[in-house]
């Protein structure tokens, strides 16, 4: 075995190790570094900064625990963006495997960081089976796919609904989504009811959302946990006293940056090692000669 | 008749679903709401099947001893806990929460999945060692964007390579868009077209295969 290919063929262990240690150093030691903003993040924030207590969000919970830590920290921070404007919120879940427990955890962190009271500033829907039929049925009239809220409480019965009808009261519908909740939002509630809405998406995912906001068929994209943080960013910008809340995205980049870097290292090296071992071994050959 | 009913009621409630979208008149929409009240009743009843199927297939594999039946005993004693408890909660909150159920999920299910997707990270940069390698044009291309959208989504990019962020939503806005564009038009145009296929009975995959 040539020198290169020696080299190459490193233990993967000593890569498990290199990416454990750089993921842990930028979290025993934060590395603040700056966010950039992207316009598809400043476009949603932007709307609902225009929005006041006459608002509604509505923000539907797509998502489980697998990814959680991408879109929890969005969740987050739309809640409190709400909160800090006195926008009022409608919450739901559509996903299955979890989504309630997820808009639970997120009212549950956020809430009580505010005055705000159940029924009044923000409702809790609850989950309902069956996302596309329940996205069409909610148009004109909530109440049909969701009778009560998660405590069972009738919908005419609570002050925010009894102004809140379906999708003409809402300002925008904002999805966190896993797999293909989000493009329902996008190709059925925009495209056939008019309805402004906004999709925050796991990285992996984020890229197909492009064709819709670029259609014009959402107002704005938060891709990963860097979407995350840049609504993070422009929170703790706009709202100085937000700062030390609505900031586990933007640690989280600190760790994601030495990441990436470490496998764009080993892209290279591996690269490099491919070279060298190929040269070698044309070496190899032209000094065996032609058969 | 086995086959024809179940033939027609696809033809018609999939004639008239397409037929509602472009028209408004209170009878169609009334009849179109009614026909999304059922699919969320009738999407509920995809549950049942999901467990009957899960259950049948691991007390098979139980029953003879096939490889994995020990892993088959935990997944059905954590189904039976979890639906258990989901269904029937001793343990309930002042504020009305299901407190078992809950504590489970949020302390042995969200660990499980958030390591199940750490473990990527490590997957991944053992793999861009092994197997990213530039072997003709494609390849390279595919790893430059690579690096510099890797580079340009995390705010150490600036300082590697002060472009990326640029050339990143360049890449995401222009090839990205374009291919994505290109798959969701055909994937669109291909469940029309099977969409026409099922109206019409030439498939039908509610009668457990496809049509002659």
């Amino acid at each position: 075995m040539s020198d290169a290919q020696q080299v190459g063929g490193i233990d993967r262990r000593w890569v498990y190790l290199l990416v454990a240690v750089g993921a842990l150093l930028p979290v025993l030691i934060p590395m603040g570094l700056p966010i950039l903003t992207t316009p598809a993040v400043e476009a949603l924030f932007q709307r609902v900064e225009s929005f006041g207590p006459q608002d509604v969000l509505m923000l539907s919970f797509d998502y489980g625990p697998s990814s959680a830590p991408e879109l929890d920290p969005m969740a987050d921070a739309i809640l409190r963006h709400c909160f800090t404007r006195g926008v009022r919120v409608v919450v739901l879940a559509l996903f299955p495997l979890g989504g309630p427990n997820m808009a639970q955890g997120s009212l549950d962190r956020v809430t009580g960081e505010f005055s705000v009271e159940e029924g009044r500033d923000f409702v809790y829907l609850g989950y309902k089976d069956g996302a596309q039929a329940v996205m069409r049925r909610m148009a004109e009239d909530i109440s049909a796919a969701f009778p009560r809220d998660h405590r069972g409480i009738p919908l005419k019965e609570i002050p925010l609904m009894q102004e809140v009808r379906g999708y003409p009261q809402i300002g925008v519908a904002v999805s966190l989504a896993t797999g293909i909740l989000g493009e329902y939002w996008a190709n059925l509630v925009n495209a056939q009811f008019g309805q402004t809405v906004a999709v925050g998406a796991t990285a992996v995912s984020a890229p197909k959302y492009y064709t819709y906001l670029k259609a014009g068929q959402m107002i704005g994209l938060l891709g990963g946990l860097k979407g995350a943080a840049e609504y993070e960013e422009l929170l703790a910008s706009a709202y100085p006293e937000l700062r030390d809340r609505a900031r586990v995205a933007r640690r989280g980049m600190d760790v994601q940056s030495i990441v990436h870097l470490i496998i764009i290292v080993f892209i290279l090296l591996g690269n490099v090692f491919y070279v060298l071992s190929r040269s070698e071994r044309t070496r190899a050959g032209g000094r065996l000669g032609p058969r | 008749m086995k086959r024809q009913i179940p033939v027609l009621l696809a033809f018609l409630t999939g004639t008239f679903v397409v037929v509602a979208f472009f028209v408004s008149a209170p009878v169609v929409v009334g009849l179109n709401e009614k026909l999304d009240e059922l699919l969320m009743i009738v999407t509920a009843f995809a549950l049942p099947l999901g467990v009957v199927s899960f259950l049948q297939h691991h007390s098979k594999k139980i029953g003879r001893r096939s490889i994995g039946w020990r892993n088959s005993i935990v997944s059905v004693a954590s189904f039976a806990v979890m639906a258990s408890l989901g269904i029937v909660e001793p343990f309930v909150s002042a504020q009305g929460r299901a407190v078992g159920f809950n504590w489970l999920f949020d302390t042995v299910f969200t660990p499980l999945q958030a390591t199940m997707f750490s473990l990527l990270a490590f997957m991944i940069a053992s793999a861009a060692f092994r197997a990213f390698r530039v072997k003709n044009l494609e390849a390279a291309i595919l790893m430059i964007s690579a690096v510099i959208v890797m580079l340009g989504r995390v705010p150490i990019g600036k300082f590697v390579l002060p472009p990326s962020a640029a050339l990143t939503e360049w890449i995401m806005n222009v090839p990205n868009l374009a291919a994505q564009r290109g798959i969701l038009i055909g994937a669109a145009l291909g469940a029309a077209s099977m969409a026409i296929r099922i109206i019409l009975g030439i498939e039908r995959p509610y009668m457990g295969g496809a049509g002659e």
